[in-house]
């Protein structure tokens, strides 16, 4: 069954770019890669327990590392991902002791605290990253030497990884150390009276979602062309964090489905008011409130209410096929 | 050029950032301290005080001291619709929900400020009687930031007065301690929730109003304002007046002096500063240990 | 089960109405020719056949939202008020002017323009006020041959090291603004000067370009700081320039910052011991309320301002005020002038925009007298070549005004 959906998944974004216009597929590798994203802090938020304020810092330390990578080595994919997954890797390393030793608010907050350190950081180092003005100018990828010059190619590499992660994480959240992790989130005195020290699973799951938040950077880099400090800026982990907790946190695909929320309702509705903050309030709050499992949980549970209903289902038969096999 | 008079000169410019700084944390700390919600809409608050007061003054001609009466009074009831509409209902749902709610509230209060006062820079002028200069050492300081000081003084005393020696003040330190408690000795914690966020509300306000006419009105201002104020409430410790006013002079002084001394680092140093007592001492320096949600 | 295949069909269905649209991303790609330049050549085929028979669409990214939000809808405005000057046609053609909120994002920004090009098949890109997102911008423009003309961003490199044959400038660069402060300040306020600005690249440009006119003709700048962007207070910076033996001090501020700052300036004393200069934006027609009499005895260097008294001018500011009953700004009269310049493009091509080289080349020759002076382009940069004036603030009864004291003629960004 899992292979089934993993396979008719693949087919799907393999076949997107022969039915999509450039502007979906670029659409769509946008929401991606803002998928990645949201899944890595899912991993915190969703399934340890801990909400970052400042996840942002990740995203551009893997986005800035691979452009200048790019710059000044080599734009090969290869170099650029591993060098920008490497730094983000080492940063999560560092700021994870520190950030061990705090709960709840006091966790948001000195996340909060690092992001901005780092900030501020890439904001003054004018001569390495542009500043305010961000960094332009990152040579085009190419993997082996094949250069990525067209949106298709940079959507097909983002796809693969894409798929490649959110299999992973699923298997990882589903693995013993998986359920460790959850049972940090649900009642952390319990599991420490089990004898398991939760000071390390919380420090490899930080590590581990700081790392693919850079990958998720890293790949934004190849979609753009360019990072600027805005992409670093705590706005940016607020933004992400909606995107988990409107889409459903401590869920796999809820973080996906609120990415491609925010990014589709943000490119249609400014085109017709710029109120757009107004309504991401709106929705958001109403979330909060009233459907805080997020839109899968209320997915889930409209599905299985249409599913029993009586309303009549054109594609029953196709289901059925689908059933045998 | 470092000479003794500079120095003083720039510690008298860092207590009186320092005070301003304390006149707009002081609900946010009120709230989180007693309520246990992080107010993420507190920055928003304070924003529609000082926009209420530009109304106040330039678009119907009333005084500065009418506006600083009837803004905070408006943001107050503001913070009660709030509180009654949307914050009760999420006690239940634990803090994380409460603070969620609070930024998301700051996203609609940014809109609605907007389609209100457009998005235009805009100032409150000092009131008349403390327009002028004051000359100390040679150097010339505006009377109104002087003011600044006396007022957060005022404020930080009154604050700590309600809050150690009345039986408001009780009740509010029991409620911190144990909410349950309370209900059992036949307080209506509720009320007393309300009661403290709408007083949140009112000091939000005054605060936008005290910090207009040095600060000024602009789009975003909330988030800068929520932002430094997140700060000086982690520095300072939750539940604590003495904390807070504490770190809002320890912060205004430090970053005075760091722009004097290193300007390029000065942003990054108030995060260092607030990375250090996190990780040092989590509570912040004069807080108390708080129950976690 | 069901449920899953419920949504993939969804998401098929949605993948087959999409696919309708327009061509596919699989398509664009197959035109790309051998050297992988001409990667849209498919889809641009396409927009000029719509375009040549009804329409001419000309897309403007401009913040509507954000810390810039002013500027885009002035801006904006300007750009209508010229478009209704012409009656919205130009070359037997009517004018769609589609217009995006940039946020001054640049990942918004770029969202924004694919949209445009893909989506509203623009056949010419103008606005953008951040220079971030003018770089941020500047590739998929070059790669998809999009004639673009900047109407605000300021950026030096826009039309130095990034410069793409598809991007012209009819604003200003950072270099315009200071440089032509430099040699006046020497002769005119003294020899010693202190250099206040925002920490942001425009901030630095311009004081770096300032400085280096202002040393070349003899001065000595005894002191720079640069307070970060949306610093609220400037006490501590203002009691370290009052210690310092100069002149006068020479800022770069804008928006809420310029408020402040002018009128901190004046709270702390300075103004007795120091002149203070500045830009254009320091004292703009937009902000002089706010700072109110604090701004009196500001010099300024810009390109344009409210008074300047010539002809065009006065007939812009007369029918910007009846249109919308307030004042121009520097930002109305840039997007009035980039409206124009296209309109005068278009009218020269006879409507026939498809062919982006053409654009450009028929482009580069407009000139005309704006109410800035006159203009016209520097063919080598893509940079406008303009005159820059010197102004002082005066009160004017109980309100501050400009007026013009100098004209430094036909300023001509170096380019490297």
């Amino acid at each position: 069954m899992t292979y089934l959906k993993f396979g008719i998944a693949v087919l799907l974004f393999g076949a997107a770019p022969f039915f999509l216009a450039s502007f979906h597929i670029s659409l769509l590798t946008e929401i991606l890669i803002l998928a990645i994203f949201a899944l890595s802090l899912n991993i915190l938020v969703g399934y340890t327990g801990l909400v970052s304020l400042g996840h942002a810092a990740f995203f551009g330390a893997g986005a800035y590392a691979a452009g200048l990578i790019g710059q000044h080595v080599s734009a090969e994919i290869i170099t650029t991902l591993l060098g920008g997954v490497l730094v983000s890797f080492m940063l999560a390393l560092v700021v994870g002791i520190f950030c061990m030793k705090v709960n709840g608010f006091y966790f948001l907050m000195l996340t909060l605290a690092f992001s901005q350190m780092i900030y501020s950081f890439i904001y003054q180092s004018t001569t390495w990253t542009g500043g305010s003005n961000g960094l332009t100018g990152i040579p085009t990828p190419s993997l082996l030497g094949l250069e990525l010059s067209n949106i298709v190619w940079v959507f097909y590499v983002t796809a693969i990884l894409f798929l490649l992660l959110y299999a992973g994480i699923s298997i990882f959240v589903k693995s013993p150390f998986g359920r460790v992790l959850v049972g940090i989130k649900e009642n952390e005195t319990r599991l420490k009276s089990m004898g398991y020290n939760t000071k390390i699973y919380r420090y490899v799951a930080f590590v581990i979602s700081g790392t693919l938040g850079g990958l998720s950077g890293v790949l934004f880099t190849y979609f753009n062309g360019f990072i600027a400090p805005t992409n670093v800026y705590w706005t940016m982990s607020g933004t992400v964090l909606i995107m988990v907790l409107i889409g459903g946190a401590g869920t796999m695909i809820g973080p996906v489905l609120g990415a491609a929320l925010i990014v589709i309702l943000e490119t249609v509705i400014a085109t017709y008011t710029d109120m757009w903050m107004l309504l991401l309030g709106v929705i958001f709050i109403f979330f909060v409130i009233f459907l805080p499992e997020g839109i899968y949980g209320v997915w889930q549970r409209s599905t299985r209410k249409w599913l029993k209903g009586k309303i009549p289902q054109p594609e029953l038969k196709k289901v059925d096929r689908e059933k045998v096999s | 050029m470092d000479n003794i008079e500079t120095i003083i000169a720039q510690f008298i410019n860092g207590l009186s950032y320092g005070m301003l700084l304390f006149v707009i944390t002081c609900g946010l700390a009120l709230v989180f301290g007693i309520l246990g919600v992080l107010n993420l809409a507190h920055g928003s608050l304070y924003m529609m005080g000082a926009y209420v007061a530009y109304s106040i003054t330039v678009s119907f001609g009333f005084s500065f001291w009418v506006a600083l009466i009837i803004a905070p009074l408006t943001v107050a009831v503001l913070a009660l619709i709030i509180e009654r509409t949307l914050l009760h209902t999420t006690y239940k749902l634990g803090h994380l929900s409460q603070v969620l709610l609070t930024f998301g509230l700051a996203y609609i209060l940014h809109d609605l400020a907007k389609l209100v006062w457009g998005a235009n820079v805009l100032s409150i002028s000092v009131p008349s009687l403390f327009s002028g200069s004051v000359s100390i050492l040679g150097q010339t300081f505006p009377l109104y930031r002087l003011i600044v000081i006396g007022v957060g003084l005022v404020l930080a005393i009154g604050l700590w007065w309600i809050q150690n020696k009345t039986r408001w003040g009780a009740i509010i330190r029991a409620g911190l301690s144990d909410s349950e408690m309370i209900g059992a000795l036949g307080v209506n914690i509720r009320f007393v929730f309300t009661v403290v966020f709408v007083l949140g509300g009112f000091l939000a306000g005054f605060g936008g109003v005290i910090a207009a006419p040095i600060l000024g009105l602009y789009p975003d201002m909330e988030f800068q304002t929520l932002i430094l104020a997140l700060v000086v409430l982690v520095i300072g410790g939750l539940g604590s007046i003495t904390g807070t006013f504490t770190a809002a002079i320890i912060v205004g002084v430090l970053e005075t002096f760091g722009r004097y001394l290193v300007p390029e680092i000065s942003m990054f140093i108030i995060f260092a500063l607030m990375a250090v007592i996190l990780i040092w001492r989590p509570h912040g320096l004069l807080g108390k240990q708080v129950t976690e949600g | 089960m069901r449920k899953f295949v419920i949504g993939v069909f969804s998401f098929a269905t949605i993948l087959i109405i999409l696919s309708g649209c327009t061509n596919s991303a699989m398509q664009d790609t197959e035109g790309t020719t051998a050297n992988g330049e001409e990667v849209t050549e498919g889809s641009s085929g396409e927009v000029n056949s719509e375009s040549s028979e009804d329409s001419i669409k000309i897309g403007a990214l401009h913040p509507f939202s954000g810390v810039y939000a002013t500027l885009g809808n002035d801006l904006s405005d300007g750009m209508k008020l010229y478009l209704d000057s012409v009656d919205w046609t130009a070359g037997g053609k009517t004018i769609e002017l589609i217009e995006e909120d940039s946020e001054a994002d640049p990942q918004n920004s770029l969202r924004r323009l694919r949209k445009l090009m893909d989506q509203d098949n623009i056949d010419i890109l103008t606005g953008v006020v951040s220079t971030a997102v003018a770089y941020a911008i500047r590739d998929e423009l070059d790669a998809n041959q999009l004639p673009f003309l900047t109407s605000h961003a300021g950026g030096d490199d826009l039309t130095r090291s990034e410069r793409s044959d598809y991007i012209w400038r009819s604003s200003f660069s950072s270099w315009q603004v200071g440089n032509a402060m430099g040699e006046w300040a020497y002769e005119n306020i003294g020899d010693k000067m202190f250099i206040a600005a925002a920490d942001y690249a425009f901030g630095r440009e311009v004081s770096a370009s300032f400085k280096d006119a202002y040393t070349e003709a003899g001065g000595e700048i005894i002191g720079e700081v640069y307070p970060p962007l949306e610093n609220n207070d400037y006490a501590s910076y203002l009691t370290t320039i009052a210690d310092a033996d100069a002149d006068g001090v020479y800022a770069f501020f804008a928006g809420s910052d310029a408020v402040r700052f002018v009128q901190q300036f004046h709270e702390y004393g300075l103004h007795e011991n120091f002149e203070l200069l500045g830009s254009g934006w320091l004292v703009s027609e937009d902000l002089r309320e706010s700072i109110g009499e604090a701004a009196e005895g500001v010099y300024a260097a810009s390109f344009w301002d409210y008074n300047l008294e010539n002809e065009e001018n006065i007939a812009f500011r007369e029918a910007y005020e009846e249109a919308y009953d307030r004042r121009p700004t520097i930002e109305a009269l840039e997007g009035y002038d980039a409206t124009r310049i296209l309109v005068e493009t278009i009218e020269e091509l006879n409507g026939d925009v498809s062919d982006p080289d053409k654009v450009i080349e028929v482009m580069s020759q407009v000139t005309f007298d704006s109410p800035r002076g006159p203009f016209s382009f520097d063919t080598d940069t893509h940079h406008v070549i303009q005159n820059m004036y010197i102004l002082e603030t005066i009160m004017d009864g109980e309100r501050t005004e400009n007026s013009m004291i100098e004209t430094i003629e036909n300023v001509q960004d170096p380019g490297e």
